[in-house]
């Protein structure tokens, strides 16, 4: 009885002595949510279009976070340095499709997959090359985004919340909104659709394979380099931001590979849910540290009911 | 049904107005080859299509009947020959080139896209004529706005003209067979193509969806004046339809003319039930 009165009672009485700090706990997961759905959107435009899973993605980020603060360690002012970060993650984008899909169209998809791994490996290289391997810390004061924090004494506690991460909140936002009705209510936004599902048959309704293909992962570098710069403000600039790919992989498994809502949906969810479960139940009970895998086994008991994910397609095959 | 207004609705938007006189030269093919490595596909065939007519391409299995649409459509680049269409001359072209000049196809296999539905496949075929830049996509407003409903409606007309309005929200991929081929025409149709390529359009279909297929090809080609390309082995539905039928065989063309020229031949003949050497 012990044991089920801490896992099953506990938790929810320490939250209702505490409403404050578990706005606190909200606030953080929230934050880290928004961050995962903007990894995850990058994964699921290029998966849609082309049926890719683009291992890439985490690199993309270091990448371009990389590349603005390269940029501006150069010399180029910070406001201008975004732009040219762009035009670099497009000629990025379009040498990817050149050099590397191009070439192996209609190659089964684990070696496309494989192919991005190659692009994982090779921009590490490269931007080791250019950039160094030294740790940077993000512009961000040149960027214009506040540093400073509001506090709010809600229920007579004390709740913080830092204007950066406010702005990352507001500007992913904002994104996410302009990338929504984009996908859903223009041409382009059909021609990534129909392509995902039928190459040949998108080729002959006049949709430009290439054309598209350059599109979504230029897309994708521009959430790249949006993650990299919330992110990086967090945490610094380093090859080790990586990782938060992986963060992603649960999303996807929850939101399913081809939803857009499904990675914003599922992102926001595994952020608050992971950060309420580490505080929580974690830390009581099992020594902390279960934000690691806490994601991936919520996501695994969720595939449990729903196999194709909350917002997967469900395509029933006539046989 | 609301034909008279489909039909003039349809025409002035067809790019239909290539300046070529019904019965004038649409698509000239000379002396096309392909191989695939040492695989001779096709070897050294020429023939043409006159605008608004039914032209058949038949032949047993493996005679390079889908590989001759593929090289029209731009799917494959011929290493040997050039292409006329519409007046212009052309040795390859990218698949969506070949959509700009108003070439349209269906698939043997049935190709659509199958998590979309009806609605949405047709609309994919009007990419190619929406042109409203993506500033205005993206507002979903002003031109872009009027630009997609003036489509819709062209797309709600096809839809009746098809007979499928009872489909229209399904995700094509839980159709009956049939019906796929169907939203596929339409998909074809919705690019209001001058040159409609139908690879096998009543395979793997019952007698009454036949006649139906049947039935919307002649229409299409008599209402719209669409000039049509098909491959079909239902020699019956062949001898009705087509104007002309062009017969090839392990890649090499053994006839062409009139379906009763063709029925007589003694090489068509051979060719379908086999010959002793």
């Amino acid at each position: 009885m012990d044991v089920l009165h801490k896992i099953l009672v506990a938790p929810f009485i320490d939250m209702a002595a505490a409403p404050d700090f578990l706005m606190q706990v909200l606030w953080e997961g929230l934050v880290s949510g928004v961050l995962y759905a903007l990894i995850a959107l990058g994964f699921v435009l290029i998966y849609k279009s082309s049926r890719i899973f683009n291992f890439a993605q985490g690199i993309m980020v270091v990448f371009a976070a990389l590349t603005l603060v390269g940029l501006h360690e150069k010399g180029v002012p910070a406001l201008l340095a975004v732009p040219l970060t762009l035009v670099v993650m497009f000629v990025l984008a379009v040498a990817i499709e050149r050099v590397v899909l191009r070439p192996l169209v209609n190659q089964p998809d684990v070696i496309l997959f494989m192919a991005t791994i190659g692009i994982t490996l090779f921009l590490i290289g490269f931007g080791e090359m250019i950039f160094g391997g030294e740790n940077k810390v993000m512009i961000t004061e040149q960027l214009m985004i506040p540093t400073g924090a509001y506090t709010f004494e809600p229920f007579g506690g004390f709740l913080l919340i830092e204007q950066k991460d406010l702005t990352a909140v507001v500007g992913a936002g904002i994104l996410v909104l302009v990338l929504l009705v984009f996908l859903n209510r223009s041409k382009m936004g059909r021609a990534i659709r129909a392509l995902g599902d039928d190459h040949q048959a998108a080729l002959s309704v006049g949709i430009s394979l290439s054309t598209i293909w350059v599109l979504v992962w230029f897309i994708a570098g521009i959430i790249a380099l949006a993650t990299g710069i919330v992110w990086g403000a967090r945490a610094g600039v380093s090859f080790a931001l990586e990782v938060i790919a992986f963060k992603a992989l649960p999303v996807l498994m929850l939101g399913g590979l081809e939803s857009v809502t499904g990675a914003i949906v599922g992102g926001l969810a595994i952020g608050v849910l992971e950060k309420l479960f580490e505080i929580y139940w974690g830390q009581p009970l099992m020594g902390g540290n279960t934000e690691t895998w806490f994601a991936f086994v919520f996501a695994l008991i969720i595939l449990l009911f729903r196999p194709q994910g909350l917002f997967g397609e469900k395509i029933i095959e006539r046989v | 049904m609301n034909q008279p207004s489909i039909q003039a609705d349809i025409q002035a938007g067809v790019r239909a107005d290539d300046g070529i006189e019904k019965g004038g030269l649409l698509l000239q093919v000379d002396n096309i080859s392909l191989s695939f490595g040492g695989v001779k596909a096709i070897s050294n065939i020429s023939f043409d299509v006159k605008k608004g007519e039914i032209r058949a391409i038949i032949g047993p299995n493996g005679a390079g009947k889908t590989s001759m649409l593929n090289v029209i459509n731009g799917f494959y680049h011929p290493q040997e020959g050039k292409i006329t269409f519409r007046g212009k001359e052309r040795i390859s072209m990218r698949p969506h080139e070949a959509v700009g000049q108003g070439i349209a196809r269906t698939f043997q296999n049935v190709a659509l896209f199958k998590g979309m539905s009806t609605l949405d496949n047709i609309m994919t075929g009007r990419s190619e004529l929406m042109k409203k830049n993506m500033f205005w996509q993206m507002l979903w407003h002003g031109p872009a706005l009027s630009e997609e409903v003036e489509h819709r409606t062209r797309v709600e007309d096809i839809i009746d003209f098809l007979e499928i309005q009872h489909i229209r929200r399904t995700p094509v991929g839980n159709l009956p067979y049939g019906l796929q081929k169907r939203v596929e025409l339409g998909r074809a149709l919705a690019m209001e193509p001058s040159l409609l390529l139908l690879d096998e359009p009543m395979a793997g279909m019952n007698l009454e969806e036949k006649e139906d297929m049947s039935r919307f090809i002649i229409e299409v080609n008599q209402q719209f004046g669409t000039t049509i390309a098909l491959i079909e082995h239902d020699m019956g539905v062949v001898m009705d339809l087509s104007d002309r039928i062009v017969v090839l065989d392990y890649g090499k063309k053994i006839a062409d003319g009139a379906p009763e020229e063709v029925r007589n031949n003694q090489d068509v003949i051979d060719a379908y039930l086999g010959v002793p050497h």
